[in-house]
């Protein structure tokens, strides 16, 4: 397991992290997600030794993160960087080396991530020469190249075209299904519902929602049904017990059920009204529980 | 693949001195200044050969046996301070050719009543002086011998020199400015490497991929010995080039004495590279980016200005209460102190002294100093200040 356990941190009087914690099973994938600024990056520094916490720990696999430990960490920057005039294979072979591979491992683990990430023509370049694109690749070799045990990766998806969002996602889910624990951050949502096994947001310093994709709806506060009834005349919902009308646009109804309410009740409702074309749970999407969770602030702290 | 291991501090700073290395050996403004370094050495010393050349031999050929007129060329050379070389001639015919070819300078011709000296166009005044000594020596003898007088009795002047090692000491403290300003120029080119690496790896911030594997002061550490080795390699070759070169163009009378201002001057060099580049590896973790590099930098490029004039102004006077002082302050000594040595009389304890208060300085430099760039690497932005360095470190 990795775990982050109850991290504070303080800029001056600015209060990034209140007490943050979650763990992240080895194989899964961990989706982290906040606004911006909400302390993502900070709490991934902590982990990586670069801030250092006022209170809480980091640990992996029941020892808490130090120098020897972070360097079985593969960890990609939210701010990318690479030395612009080295080479690309010698430069991830260095990077190899800075966690502990040896000269030959070094340059043949090299060689072996550079071809798979399609960079084997540019394997002499500097990386200045190289797209953007292709040098986000190389930074990804530097973080897979020495076989971490654990990824943790800051926005990792930012700045690629959807062809390089899928290959990386490739990517990370074989390392996932390695048995590697992988934390990334990222704003595309849609990407996180996709790949990840479970979910944290961040807000206001404190872990505001944990667990799986799943998990989030159910918790969700007031569930959402949509009806759709052609025939209805309008506001045929109103008179139903224990039901609020969201929405209501010719015959396409959202309704959310309040204390008591009965989803069967509000089926025989339609039934009664004609037709009955749609009639099923809106799924809310990993966005809407963003706001919701982001939005409103809940006291108590999902901590691990 | 074998299992990654566990590195050492020492394999760490290792790793990243390497890189330093190979780095910088593929840069060519690296290559450049080196070259440049190298021609601007042995353009020195050629152009002191060439100051050097009023020494030239003068060649004087003779026809035939000539007798006593050879020993006598040699000895009025060496007492007007001329080389002469004398070579031999079948005939007159065969020393005109000589003249006309310019194998010799001139050639004596009929010695005895009415000796002639032929020259190509007109007889330097030391080929002149050395065969009229010559030939007047010779007649003086004769005309003695003719007279009975075998046995004459000369006074010879006995010389006595008030400052016998004037001219080597001169030699020395050409040596040692020499040598300043080999250590200033080097210590000033490579604070600049040392510093533009900082930059660079805080501009591209991949200074935080590397503090993720290691500590800022193995990071600071492995930059510094990385660069030094090829400034102690690069000084070494100067070294070895300048003495070998001095000695075998003869320009220096005492190698022994040359050599061990080399070696001072060399080690002086380890010392001032330690204060100097962790100085300027520390100001430039201040700021994020070249442009900005000049600021933070001015102040001790300024001192090395200062010790390197203050160096000169040593060899002029090197028990002057300026040079004795400077020679023992830390970040001017290296200086200042071998040009002193070379110059006059230091007790061994004033070098003594001047070496522990460096030591210590570099200490005390590379202690507060790592603090600061630990604190200072991942703040990219504007322009850090210690204190805020200081603080981010503790935090």
């Amino acid at each position: 397991m990795l775990e982050f356990d109850g991290l504070h941190k303080s800029f001056g009087g600015n209060r990034v992290l209140d007490g943050v914690g979650f763990t992240v099973a080895p194989g899964s994938m961990f989706g982290f997600c906040g606004s911006n600024g909400a302390g993502k990056t900070t709490a991934m520094r902590i982990a990586m030794g670069l801030v250092r916490a006022d209170a809480g720990e980091v640990r992996w696999r029941g020892s808490v993160l130090d120098q020897g430990l972070r360097r079985r960490i593969g960890y990609m920057p939210e701010e990318r960087g690479l030395y612009p005039k080295m080479k690309v294979g010698e430069q991830v072979a260095y990077f190899a080396r800075l966690h502990g591979l040896d000269g030959a491992a070094a340059s043949s683990a090299a060689d072996e991530w550079v071809e798979r990430l399609g960079l084997a023509a540019r394997r002499g370049d500097p990386v200045e020469k190289l797209s953007l694109g292709n040098q986000q690749r190389v930074q990804l070799a530097a973080a897979l190249v020495s076989r971490p045990e654990v990824l943790i990766l800051d926005e990792p998806f930012s700045g690629l075209d959807p062809i390089g969002v899928d290959s990386l996602a490739e990517a990370l889910l074989g390392q996932a299904r390695a048995g590697v624990p992988v934390i990334f951050s990222s704003h595309q949502l849609d990407l996180v519902e996709r790949l990840c096994d479970s979910v944290g947001i961040l807000a206001r310093g404190r872990m505001v929602a944990t667990g799986s994709v799943e998990e989030l709806r159910r918790r969700g506060a007031g569930r959402l049904l949509r009806v759709v009834v052609p025939d209805a005349a309008p506001h045929w919902a109103t008179t139903v017990p224990g039901v609020r009308v969201v929405s209501e646009q010719a015959g396409d109804t959202v309704l959310e059920l309040v204390d008591g309410g009965d989803d069967q009740a509000v089926l025989a409702a339609a039934l009664r009204t004609g037709r009955v074309t749609h009639f099923a749970w809106q799924q809310p999407t990993l966005v809407e529980l963003f706001r919701e969770a982001v939005a409103v602030p809940t006291p108590q702290e999902v901590a691990a | 693949m074998s299992e990654p291991r566990s590195l050492s501090s020492a394999s760490m700073i290792r790793l990243v001195a390497a890189r330093e290395i190979s780095a910088r050996l593929r840069d060519k403004n690296f290559i450049i200044s080196s070259v440049v370094i190298l021609v601007l050495l042995i353009g020195t010393l050629a152009l002191q050969v060439a100051l050097d050349s009023g020494g030239e031999t003068t060649r004087v050929g003779v026809v035939g046996e000539a007798g006593d007129l050879r020993p006598a060329l040699t000895a009025q050379g060496e007492a007007l301070g001329v080389d002469v070389t004398v070579t031999r001639h079948a005939d007159e015919a065969a020393a005109r050719r000589a003249v006309e070819d310019g194998d010799v300078d001139g050639a004596v011709l009929a010695a005895g009543e009415a000796p002639r000296l032929l020259v190509e166009d007109e007889s330097g005044g030391s080929l002149q002086a050395v065969v009229q000594g010559a030939v007047a020596q010779l007649a003086l003898a004769e005309q003695l011998a003719a007279a009975g007088i075998t046995d004459l009795d000369v006074p010879e002047v006995e010389v006595t020199a008030l400052d016998p090692d004037a001219d080597q000491e001169g030699q020395r403290v050409v040596a040692a400015i020499i040598g300043a300003g080999l250590l200033y120029g080097l210590l000033i080119l490579f604070g600049q490497f040392i510093a533009q690496g900082v930059v660079e790896e805080k501009a591209s911030r991949v200074v935080e991929l590397l503090l993720a594997t290691m500590k800022p002061w193995q990071l600071l550490a492995g930059k510094i010995l990385g660069l030094g080795v090829l400034g102690l390699a690069q000084i070494v070759v100067v070294a070895v080039v300048g003495v070998a070169g001095a000695i075998a163009f003869d320009v220096v009378d005492i190698p022994g004495e040359l050599v061990g201002t080399a070696v001072s001057v060399v080690l002086w060099f380890v010392l001032a590279y330690a204060f100097y580049a962790a100085i300027f590896a520390v100001a430039a973790s201040l700021v994020s980016r070249q442009e900005d590099l000049g600021t933070v930098l001015m102040p001790t490029t300024l001192v090395l200005v200062a010790a390197f004039v203050v160096g000169i102004q040593a060899a002029a006077d090197p028990d002057g209460a300026l040079a004795r002082v400077t020679s023992l302050v830390p970040g001017l000594s290296p200086l200042v102190m071998p040009v002193r040595q070379a110059a006059g009389e230091v007790a061994a304890w004033e070098v003594g002294l001047a070496v522990v208060l460096m030591l210590v300085a570099v200490a005390l430099i590379v202690r507060l100093g790592g603090r600061i760039y630990a604190g200072a690497l991942l703040r990219t932005g504007g322009k850090v200040t210690m204190r805020e360095a200081l603080k981010a470190e503790r935090g």
